[in-house]
């Protein structure tokens, strides 16, 4: 019996999209109205997971992923009364521009690694302040887009093949538990004058916020931009 | 219990062994986006432009275009099909991505002697790329590792026996890829009129500097093309090569001193990314190696001074002195083999040879930027 309550009560967990939102405590320059925002194109990868749990690169998915998070984004964004404007990291990859793309990238996972995950830096206590920047050098891309803030969007997911729902179920019968696919996202929001990540957050998408479909995407945009300053 | 274990280990046997071919490409093809060969390619896609911003790409457009010239001679048809990105690594390799992406490091420019050794290695390659075999080998071991895991659900000898059946095809299978690329390679080359004999020359003086090399475990393992090659050169491929070449007319692109001058601006360059391997048994004998063509023997010569002054062996600083002494004779001596020659006089207690050296450096490099450094030296000589 209190097994299946465990079961049960994982099995409810892993039904909605949870989130868990970092802000700076350093410089809280959230963006006043009319701030115009850069919006970076999502970073999205999602995957198929093979019978054995290879994840296997589904492009299809990525590119549906990568436009249904963008217009979500986008509308999520319209509502805020902030201009919003675009770039493309594949256009945009040389000078300098491109590298604070890929800083932020580094960055960006950094914050995962040491807020997220079970490591922390010495040097950044998981208690102590939320204080990450790209430093000043990010002031680049403000002039280039002329933006006020940029807003990154990363994704990266796995859904079970059929073989491999096929598996899990014939495995349960021998007593054996297979993982499913899961997927994560995060969005981080810079202020382009400082660097400073003013705002993090990163969500676990439930089965509702399958970012594939259009609905799945609206529900993990909701859920990861709940509470930005935007 | 018995029989569900016996037809799940029988399932996984036929999984096992149920060849899973790619199909031999046709030109210009792009997979669909949905299936598996679409996903890598999308994937492949992006690493590519990560490549276009590196700070290994060589982007001499001389040499970026004697390249892709090589390659398109070699893959015909292909030729559309495949992006050329020289990258300065100081290792041999060249990989061709399912894609069209090619890279290819200089420590194979450097190291081929001939422009039919380059075009038999771009042929290997492109055989892989037409073939198909990097989607080949994704879904093999994509089959392979779907039964481990059903073995390792299926407890038993029949599981155990099933997961070994597919390891064992796996490995078959990607040395007859080796072969094939090898084969077709060769054919590729010649019949774009390149002479026959690369294949074999190119793999054999990979042996000889496997061999020569510092370390006890690159000695005595199977020669590779690269670090990354899992798929060991051996005398085999070399016998398989020359049979195939026996007989054949000659062909073009077998002068040396012609491919030495494509590769001359950037000789001392690859030279110096070369020994930055710190495997100077290697680096000699490939040393001595471009050194019988009897061309470039001041770039070559200071080199060879470069990795005995680095290895600082017992016996060491007289090589390098002898070798840093061959080369200031030769109209294309770095200026640096001035600077450690006058470092090897002043250790020898030789002042007079000393200032000479020193004074040679400067006048030749007079805005070197060790300078300075070079002047505190020459001071110090003066002062004593």
């Amino acid at each position: 019996m209190k097994r299946l309550i465990v079961a049960l009560a994982c099995l409810a967990m892993a039904a909605c999209t949870t989130t868990n939102v970092k802000t700076s405590t350093q410089t809280l320059s959230v963006p006043k109205a009319g701030a115009r925002v850069l919006l970076v194109q999502p970073d999205v990868q999602l995957s198929v997971l093979t019978i054995a749990g290879i994840p296997e690169p589904k492009a299809d998915w990525t590119n549906a992923a990568r436009d249904n998070l963008r217009s979500q984004i986008q509308s999520s964004l319209a509502a805020g009364n902030h201009p919003v404007s675009n770039v493309k990291p594949d256009e945009a990859m040389e000078g300098k521009v491109g590298q604070l793309l890929r800083l932020h990238e580094a960055v960006g996972l950094s914050v995962l690694m040491f807020n997220y995950s079970g490591f922390s830096l010495p040097t950044k206590p998981r208690t102590g302040p939320f204080d990450w920047t790209l430093g000043e050098g990010a002031q680049a891309l403000g002039q280039t887009y002329n933006a006020d803030y940029a807003l990154f969007v990363y994704a990266r997911g796995s859904y079970s093949s059929a073989g491999r729902k096929v598996a899990m179920v014939g495995a349960a019968l021998l007593g054996v538990g297979i993982a499913p696919g899961s997927q994560q996202a995060f969005a981080s929001l810079v202020d382009l004058k400082t660097g400073q990540i003013v705002w993090f957050n990163m969500a676990t998408a439930g089965p509702e916020a399958d970012m594939r479909s259009p609905e799945g995407s609206k529900a993990l945009v909701a859920a990861l931009l709940k509470g930005a300053p935007l | 219990m018995r029989l569900r274990n016996v037809l799940l280990a029988a399932s996984a046997w036929a999984v096992a062994v149920t060849p899973v071919f790619a199909e031999p490409r046709p030109p210009h093809s792009r997979p669909v986006l949905s299936s598996d060969e679409g996903g890598i390619w999308d994937l492949l896609d992006r690493a590519e432009l990560d490549t276009r911003n590196s700070a290994e790409l060589d982007k001499d457009p001389v040499l970026n275009a004697y390249v892709q010239g090589v390659v398109c001679k070699v893959a015909g048809d292909y030729c559309a099909d495949l992006r050329v990105y020289l990258l300065d690594r100081p290792y041999l390799n060249a990989i061709t991505a399912p894609n069209g992406y090619v890279e290819v490091w200089s420590g194979l420019m450097l190291r081929a002697e001939t422009e039919s050794e380059l075009a038999f290695v771009l042929g290997h390659e492109i055989t892989h790329f037409t073939e198909n075999h990097g989607i080949e080998q994704w879904r093999k071991a994509r089959a392979q590792a779907n039964v481990a895991m059903l073995a390792s659900i299926v407890s038993g000898p029949l599981g155990l026996l099933a997961a070994l059946g597919a390891a064992a095809s796996l490995s078959a299978y990607s040395r007859e890829d080796e072969r094939q690329a090898d084969r077709e390679g060769l054919e590729r080359a010649v019949a774009a009129g390149y002479d026959a004999g690369g294949g074999a020359a190119m793999w054999t003086w990979v042996i000889d500097e496997a061999k020569a090399s510092d370390f006890k475990k690159v000695r005595e393992g199977p020669a590779r093309a690269s670090i990354f090659n899992t798929h060991p050169i051996d005398q085999e491929r070399i016998a398989t090569l020359t049979a195939l070449a026996k007989g054949r007319p000659a062909g073009a692109g077998a002068d040396k001193a012609v491919y030495r001058a494509v590769i001359r601006p950037h000789l001392a360059s690859w030279l110096r990314d070369d020994l930055r391997r710190r495997d100077y048994g290697q680096s000699l004998y490939l040393i001595q190696r471009l050194s019988q063509l009897g061309t470039d023997m001041g770039v070559l010569n200071y080199f060879k001074g470069e990795a005995y002054r680095l290895r600082r062996g017992a016996g060491d600083d007289a090589l390098a002195q002898a070798a840093y002494e061959a080369a200031v004779t030769q109209i294309d001596v770095p200026p640096e083999a001035f600077r450690e020659l006058g470092n090897l006089y002043v250790r020898a207690g030789d002042k007079a040879r000393a200032r000479t050296a020193f004074e040679s450096y400067l006048s030749r490099a007079p805005e070197a930027q060790d300078r300075w450094l070079v002047e505190t030296s020459l001071k110090t000589l003066e002062g004593t």
